[in-house]
């Protein structure tokens, strides 16, 4: 799909597949002429990998093109995400119930994080050892964040603005890491597969 | 833990109440004690002090830490000496006081003072994660951490370990204390495994649940006086691990009489 339109939390994401500028644009005018009152008036978020591949002025057409059409930008996903790839952290002890960390990007722990202790990044999560705490990925609104934990039972996760908690008995799969995201409005976990980079679980950003 | 020049500062913390420092450090104190090192506890419970009582200096005391601080009394003064352990001496905490009449500064140079003089200082912490806790971590340079199997417990002992390691302490062992092997067996308590699996420390020692340990806190003896004791050799091997010592870890396995039984006519169980 060149851009694929999707309504979450009353705004329209357009997310970006591969394609290139004149292809977006010509798509998104006759969307646009084809459908004036649904797109006039809504608030939109850009979004997707497509993005990367285009440049700041490629974009700033395409969201004068929106503005043109009535609608509303509500970008701030993609400043954040565009701004500064570099700031992830990487960690390298157990987070201990009690303590809080913070990341503006991604965030990677080489170490456990235990029950009672808390997690949140931009991004995503990545913990290579046991999750028990709370762990909160995509903390400005990113929906595209995951939560990853080579051993993953935490007592709350949140992606985004969606929450879930732990089914009060413990599901415990010591054999494979899992892996949690956004499916449309629910949180869901599976276990880890490297084949996800190509389903769409794996947002590259 | 090694032995420095300089004598080694150990607090003896757990975050939850009523799982057994006190009665760890008023023995492994004397074990040390007993072994011919020259050690000081330090009560920094103030307002509810119990180490006198534990150790049975109650009587003995004169002065506490707050006057020491304060400057009513010199240290060697408020020193109060064990009898049955001559290189045993105790630091008693005031009673009438609060935690937040001392601070983490004062705690330092106290320290610093029995430092020269002991080859090994005890600080018993109070429970909690305040004032008092401050108190009692600013000194140290290592730190025992005492939690029972249980998950109240458990969680308060990791809260700890954090506050520990944001504070810098990178020689953290764990006590585990008053552990029955036979629930363990059964599946209804936490065992060793499970608690230095979690709290990834390293493990100093285990304490099996001991009767006796009441009778002595009763009578103000150290359990180690009492050889039959199971608590007792658990105290010892943690006392000489301190000196860096290697010693094996005991295996709680219950040598009974029905149990020997069962395992010679059945010896495939």
């Amino acid at each position: 799909m060149l851009i694929n339109i999707k309504g979450l939390n009353d705004s329209l994401v357009f997310v970006f597949g591969r394609g290139t500028f004149q292809e977006y644009y010509d798509f998104l005018q006759s969307k646009f002429t084809s459908n004036k009152r649904l797109f006039a008036g809504s608030q939109v978020v850009f979004k997707g990998e497509g993005l990367r591949l285009l440049s700041r002025d490629e974009i700033s057409h395409l969201q004068k093109l929106c503005l043109d059409n009535g609608m509303i930008l509500n970008n701030f996903t993609l400043h954040k995400s565009r701004q500064n790839p570099s700031n992830d952290t990487i960690i390298y002890r157990n987070i201990r119930s009690g303590q809080k960390v913070r990341s503006e990007g991604s965030i990677v722990v080489w170490g456990n994080v235990h029950e009672s202790a808390e997690v949140s990044a931009a991004r995503d999560i990545i913990v290579l050892g046991r999750l028990e705490g709370i762990a909160h990925a995509g903390c400005y609104g990113e929906t595209q964040s995951i939560v990853f934990a080579l051993n993953l039972n935490p007592g709350q996760i949140r992606i985004a603005d969606k929450i879930s908690r732990s089914p009060g008995t413990s599901i415990t799969n010591d054999s494979a890491p899992e892996i949690a995201y956004l499916d449309e409005d629910n949180i869901c976990i599976k276990e880890y597969d490297a084949r996800d980079i190509y389903s769409g679980i794996l947002n590259p950003k | 833990m090694e032995k420095n020049s300089e004598g080694q500062v150990i607090v003896v913390t757990s975050g939850k109440g009523g799982v057994g420092k006190t009665t760890t450090v008023a023995n492994v104190s004397s074990a040390l004690a007993r072994l011919g090192y020259k050690v000081v506890v330090m009560d920094l419970d103030i307002g509810l002090k119990k180490l006198d009582l534990v150790l049975g200096l109650e009587n003995r005391v004169i002065y506490d830490i707050v006057q020491v601080i304060e400057g009513e009394c010199t240290l060697k003064q408020a020193l109060v000496k064990d009898k049955r352990f001559p290189h045993l001496f105790m630091l008693p905490a005031a009673q009438t006081r609060n935690k937040d009449e001392i601070t983490p500064e004062q705690v330092k140079q106290l320290c610093k003072q029995l430092q020269e003089e002991f080859e090994y200082v005890f600080i018993d912490c109070p429970a909690g994660i305040e004032q008092g806790f401050r108190n009692a971590i600013a000194a140290a340079n290592s730190a025992i951490v005492v939690t029972n199997p249980e998950v109240s417990a458990v969680r308060d002992a990791d809260r700890i370990i954090g506050m520990l390691e944001s504070n810098n302490f990178k020689d953290i062992k764990l006590v585990i204390n008053r552990l029955q092997n036979d629930m363990v067996e059964a599946g209804d308590m936490l065992s060793i495994n499970d608690l230095t699996e979690h709290l990834c420390i390293d493990l100093l020692g285990v304490v099996p649940e001991d009767k006796n340990v009441v009778i002595s806190t009763n009578r103000g003896e150290p359990i180690i006086l009492n050889e039959k004791a199971d608590a007792s050799p658990a105290f010892n091997n943690i006392a000489r691990r301190i000196t860096g010592e290697e010693v094996e870890f005991l295996t709680f396995e219950d040598p009974s009489f029905w149990h020997k039984l069962k395992r010679s006519l059945f010896p495939g169980r």
